[in-house]
């Protein structure tokens, strides 16, 4: 699954938890957090997208994924 | 049809308003909408998983004939606060109910989902038919560990018990045979380590909830021929953290599965779960209880009259375990619950400050250690006890004796 689609789907759940976020602001060096997410959006914004891509992540690995590069990378992972 | 015959709470005899907690924890106000909360229930040093366990169970026992208690052949107890390796919670409450002694008896653990799964369990020994007449019990009972460290999960913990009597008279809950979904996976979300001490990654345990949810729904679909999300259940009844995760669960399944739009959303909500909500939101989390505190929630704020009607449940442990499930509350199960009183109840809980909090907090944190002998003074606490003259009979804990807790009605 090709990079770009999933942060396609990142955004675009971001704007269907958040109906407050310009899309635009919606980049790679930006966190959920950064964007005004707080704890639930966050896991809203994240189950939504691995249903949207047919994809599981284990639960604990998104510890580390600080900002959406590397939630996309990881969701990419898992998605191969 | 096999189902919840009896239900009960007991949920402690003092509450906090969430906003003082905040206030006295420095957290973020800003916060205190996304919980939903209003107030929490706090446990006093004189009560223990038993005292409440019992303090829940007795009603529904106290209304049976002699030849339906002894019908119970079935106690089981579901704990995340167990009060030793080897004697079950259970095994004290058998005694304080005076239930016979031809019954199995027995504790369970799976964080917030364990009574869900006993519920499960006993409903099926009891409709395969090869004890006839025989009943359960199921009485999930829990203290609360959570402190400062807690952070904000600390105003979202409740105190208390729900005590379920299971049996072919389901005037409460009439279970749907065979309409379940489950999902499970190990992960450490949230967990007591010590007997002290409660840890919780809150991102991790809010995604593993809204995972579950999703994940067991579209196992019960699976199972269940046409089950669908928005038409199927008259009414939700989820398990509760706090009320803005319900909120949250709800959003994400209503949009994933109707695509239906915020208003649309917000509606549906309004209409099908909010009921739910009023007890959890005055409470806090019961952990596996806590679903059944929604049950009765919902169940209490039935317009009158209100027909026949399918409900949605949904139980979810930490660790994590989690299970979507139905049943029919009957037109007789506003008249079954009401005297429970369960509104006054939490009514009649004494209010108290951040500060006398904190106090309570020191007695508390003792509850689990082990400790051979210890003797609790009751005079402390005097006010909460006679607070509720309606309120009947009460265990309370009154220490241990070489291991053996000990208890006195008041």
């Amino acid at each position: 699954m090709r990079h770009e689609d999933i942060f396609a789907a990142v955004r675009r759940n971001v704007g269907e938890v958040m109906d407050d976020v310009d899309p635009a602001a919606v980049t790679l060096d930006r966190s959920l957090a950064d964007l005004g997410c707080n704890s639930i959006d966050r896991a809203e914004v994240v189950t939504l997208t691995m249903a949207d891509l047919g994809i599981t992540v284990p639960v604990m690995d998104f510890q580390d994924a600080r900002d959406l590069r590397a939630l996309v990378a990881l969701l990419a992972r898992h998605a191969a | 049809m096999t189902g919840i015959e009896a239900i009960n709470v007991y949920c402690g005899l003092a509450r906090l308003p969430v906003p003082a907690l905040f206030a006295g924890r420095g957290l973020d106000p800003a916060r205190l909408d996304h919980l939903m909360m209003t107030e929490r229930s706090v446990g006093l040093p004189c009560e223990d998983p038993v005292s409440n366990a019992v303090n829940a169970a007795r009603p529904v026992v106290d209304a049976l004939s002699p030849e339906e208690r002894d019908s119970i052949e079935l106690l089981v107890t579901s704990s995340e606060s167990g009060i030793d390796y080897s004697k079950s919670i259970a095994s004290y409450v058998h005694a304080y109910l005076g239930l016979g002694r031809n019954c199995r008896v027995m504790e369970v653990k799976q964080a917030c989902y364990a009574a869900t799964g006993v519920l499960q369990l006993a409903a099926g020994y009891l409709a395969s038919g090869v004890s006839p007449g025989a009943r359960a019990l199921v009485i999930a009972t829990d203290v609360s560990m959570a402190d400062a460290r807690a952070g904000y999960a600390e105003p979202a913990t409740g105190h208390g018990a729900a005590a379920l009597l299971i049996g072919p008279d389901a005037r409460v809950l009439e279970l749907d045979p065979g309409a379940f979904g489950l999902y499970s996976y190990e992960t450490l979300d949230s967990a007591r380590p010590e007997p002290d001490r409660d840890i919780a990654d809150v991102d991790a345990s809010l995604f593993a909830y809204l995972d579950c949810l999703s994940r067991s729904f579209a196992d019960y679909r699976s199972r269940v021929a046409d089950a669908d999300w928005h038409t199927t259940f008259t009414r939700l009844a989820l398990h509760t953290p706090f009320a803005g995760l319900v909120k949250a669960g709800h959003r994400k399944l209503t949009r994933e599965l109707t695509g239906a739009g915020p208003d649309a959303v917000a509606a549906d909500f309004a209409e099908r779960v909010a009921p739910s909500l009023h007890y959890p939101s005055r409470v806090g989390n019961l952990c596996s209880g806590s679903v059944y505190l929604a049950l009765c929630s919902l169940i209490d704020h039935l317009p009158p009259g209100a027909p026949p009607q399918r409900i949605g449940l949904f139980s979810y442990g930490s660790g994590c375990a989690s299970e979507f499930f139905s049943g029919l509350v009957g037109e007789g199960a506003r008249q079954a619950l009401a005297p429970a009183r369960i509104g006054e109840r939490l009514a009649a809980r004494v209010p108290i400050g951040f500060d006398e909090y904190t106090d309570l907090l020191a007695g508390n944190s003792r509850c689990l250690l082990p400790v051979a002998d210890r003797d609790i003074d009751l005079a402390p606490y005097e006010r909460f006890l006679t607070a509720d003259p309606g309120r009947g009979r009460l265990l309370v804990h009154r220490g241990t004796k070489n291991y053996h807790r000990t208890y006195e009605w008041v």
